[in-house]
């Protein structure tokens, strides 16, 4: 019992910490030319701690005495160490992955008055009532399909679909070629594929999505039930596995990758992943279609890579401003972290792979950069969006219509307003 | 002015003192003070980050107890601790009189029951979910041989008995232990005289073995049903809350409010809420048991 008890109150914990620690008003202070600036990162196969200890010798290195101190999550990741570091009154001066909201903009540094955040990726999407406080290294496309080549070309598709009916008609024929014609998963790949989809033609018919959800003038499920009931009508017709909510995302990527199934949609990170398992067919992508009747390529939904904010807590502000200054403008950092994560950044294509070509290119030809589910910036919904949007949309697979999924977001939107 | 007799009880009461002081601290620093500041952020909207959560009042339990998702929560971690009570309490009595006895074959199958115990519940729910994913050891064994897959973890009613089911392989080790440490206390005087009076051994076993073992049956239920209550880390690695939510137990909910939501208010009073519902059923069950052992006893 008494076991049970402190498990239950862990929580309260670090609530205590905070506190004991007396909130986080503290604009931190100047810090010297040298010493300890500790940073929080996300960890991943691609970005294991090792990499970013690597990343940043050359700062370390071109200002002595400097010690660039690499964090791991200690949580399940960033967005949950964070509040813990903060309640303990131990935050970080940099924290990586992150974007800035109105809960967080708070406790970070604004970094308007600093000139180089004006040449750094979506600085002004991700700007909160015109003030930057977050600053990226590139950009991840999001609305982007691999396909297969070798399966289209079985199945008698000459080129990708520019719309949405065409993309179920060429799902119909990779059907009847023997392949599975759409790779999803379970996890959070069912509703960020959806999302990934709908971002083209949502953004295409309602420019002003965002604003209008958040007006009430529009609703989520008003506005995403002819996708969700085309992707009821795919999980019918078995366009995709009725059973896919059992794979997470690694044995979905391994089963697209050895050619089970013919079509991936997925953001620009996976390039990197698709290269190095080395498929054996010929892997194309294309942008996701639209609408019929909607132009084609339509919006790309993007999203900032690698983000990194200055904690207003920092002892150390100048030289976490300057840490932050090398990572998103230095050429060799940048150039390092876009290609360990598959990220893209104009004027970095030189040493892009032919995928990462095609997608620098639909990136290029896009006519607009759209924000995505969450969003960020002036483009937001409530947080949890995401996630809730996940669930509706698996909770097709188990047995809801459309109209349900689209009742229950909803209703989840309503309760957050 | 002190007599002889007044300095040794003061004496006895700073030995007691320093004694019980730390464990009195502790108990305090690390359940009294968490409780009491869960209770409070109940009653805010503190997000995480704040420095300011303004008192709310009761708003976070009346949200709560309009929310389909934590009530759904609240009757899944209810279900998985009532059916896994029993499973644990079975097994571990079933496995325990099989390997209850000296001898070497027996000492290596209680290191292999009580080894799933050991391994960490995260690896474990990877673990499974290698072997009962859509493409994993078993379904990949199934379609091998030409049959559909099972939709262990992808069926929402499947999810949930896969997630009983590894919960229980994972735990009933320290079930087997506790029946077996229970088993050496039953009384060899009444095992021989049933068996001279002739009485077979399922007699034997539900009239002097079951009996006996009462006590260690109610801290069997008692314990299970606590670590049931607040099933979480299996959640994450094997069915992440899924498919479409099915899976979320409360304390997974409370972890996904609190920072993935960022409503750690709203997380703390889900936190309260399951602290009462655990002490209530636990103290229910334990009383309902020590009746039975007074019964037994008398």
């Amino acid at each position: 019992m008494a076991r049970s008890i402190g498990a239950l109150a862990a929580i309260a914990i670090l609530v205590g910490a905070a506190g004991c620690g007396g909130g986080f008003s503290d604009e931190g202070s100047a810090g010297g030319p040298t010493g300890e600036v500790r940073m929080l990162v996300n960890i991943t196969p691609n970005l294991t701690k090792g990499y970013w200890e690597e990343l940043v010798k050359p700062f370390e290195e071109a200002n002595p005495g400097v010690d660039v101190k690499i964090e791991a999550p200690t949580g399940q990741g960033v967005k949950d160490t964070l509040p813990q570091l903060l309640a303990a009154g131990n935050a970080p001066d940099v924290v990586e992955t992150l974007m800035a909201d109105k809960t967080l903009a708070p406790q970070m540094l604004e970094l308007t008055d600093q000139a180089w955040t004006k040449d750094t990726p979506l600085v002004e999407q991700a700007a909160l009532d015109s003030k930057v406080y977050t600053v990226g290294v590139g950009q991840q496309a999001q609305s982007l399909v691999f396909y297969n080549k070798e399966a289209f070309a079985k199945a008698g598709i000459s080129e990708p679909p520019k719309n949405l009916d065409e993309l179920t008609a060429a799902m119909g024929k990779l059907k009847t070629a023997g392949y599975l014609p759409l790779q999803t998963a379970g996890d959070y790949v069912t509703g960020l594929q959806l999302l990934q989809l709908s971002d083209p033609s949502i953004a295409t018919k309602h420019p002003d999505w965002y604003q209008q959800v958040n007006s009430k003038q529009l609703s989520v499920g008003q506005t995403m039930l002819p996708l969700l009931q085309r992707y009821e009508s795919w999980i019918e017709n078995g366009y995709v596995d009725k059973n896919a909510l059992g794979l997470d995302d690694v044995n979905a990527q391994t089963s697209f990758l050895t050619g089970k199934s013919a079509m991936y949609i997925m953001g620009s990170w996976f390039v990197r992943t698709a290269e190095s398992q080395k498929p054996t067919f010929d892997l194309g992508v294309f942008a996701a279609p639209t609408e019929a009747g909607q132009p084609y390529p339509g919006p790309q939904g993007v999203t900032m890579a690698a983000p990194y904010m200055v904690l207003k807590s920092t002892k150390q502000r100048d030289l976490a401003v300057k840490l932050v200054e090398w990572l998103v403008s230095d050429q060799e950092a940048v150039q390092s972290q876009l290609a360990q994560d598959g990220n893209f950044r104009k004027g970095f294509t030189d040493k892009l792979t032919p995928l990462g070509k095609q997608v620098q290119d639909i990136l290029d030809q896009a006519p607009k950069h759209v924000a995505q589910g969450e969003g960020y910036g002036a483009n937001t919904l409530p947080q949890g969006f995401n996630g809730e949007w996940n669930k509706a949309v698996q909770s097709l697979y188990t047995g809801k219509s459309a109209p349900d999924v689209a009742k229950r977001i909803d209703s989840w939107m309503g309760s957050k307003s | 002015m002190s007599t002889p007799a007044a300095a040794a009880r003061l004496r006895d009461r700073l030995t007691t003192a320093s004694m019980v002081g730390p464990a009195l601290l502790l108990f305090v620093v690390m359940l009294v003070v968490p409780v009491g500041l869960s209770i409070y952020l109940s009653l805010t909207d503190w997000n995480g980050y704040s420095a300011n959560p303004a008192i709310v009042g009761l708003q976070n339990y009346l949200d709560l107890a309009r929310s389909e998702e934590a009530i759904r929560a609240g009757w899944v971690t209810l279900l998985i601790a009532a059916v896994g009570t029993v499973l644990l309490s079975v097994l571990g009595l079933g496995f325990a009189l099989l390997v209850n006895g000296a001898s070497r074959l027996n000492a290596f199958f209680r290191v292999v029951l009580f080894y799933p115990h050991v391994l960490s519940a995260l690896v474990v729910g990877f673990l499974w979910s290698a072997v009962l994913g859509t493409s994993g050891v078993v379904n990949g064994f199934l379609t091998s041989k030409g049959a559909e897959v099972l939709p262990f973890l992808s069926n929402p009613n499947w999810a949930l008995a896969s997630l009983i089911g590894v919960l229980v392989w994972a735990g009933f080790g320290v079930n087997v232990v506790l029946y077996l440490a229970g088993l050496q206390t039953v009384s060899r005087d009444l095992l021989e005289a049933a068996r001279i009076d002739g009485a077979s051994p399922r007699q034997t076993f539900l009239n002097v073995t079951l009996p006996a073992l009462a006590p260690v049956v109610t801290v069997n239920l008692v314990l299970s049903l606590v670590t049931l209550l607040k099933t979480y880390d299996l959640v994450v690695s094997l069915t992440g809350g899924g498919p479409a939510g099915s899976t979320q137990t409360a304390a997974y909910l409370i972890l996904w409010d609190s920072f993935h939501n960022n409503a750690l208010g709203f997380g703390s009073a889900q936190s309260v809420v399951l602290m009462l519902v655990t002490a209530g059923l636990a103290l229910t069950v334990a009383r309902l048991r020590s009746r039975v052992d007074q019964g037994v006893k008398a």
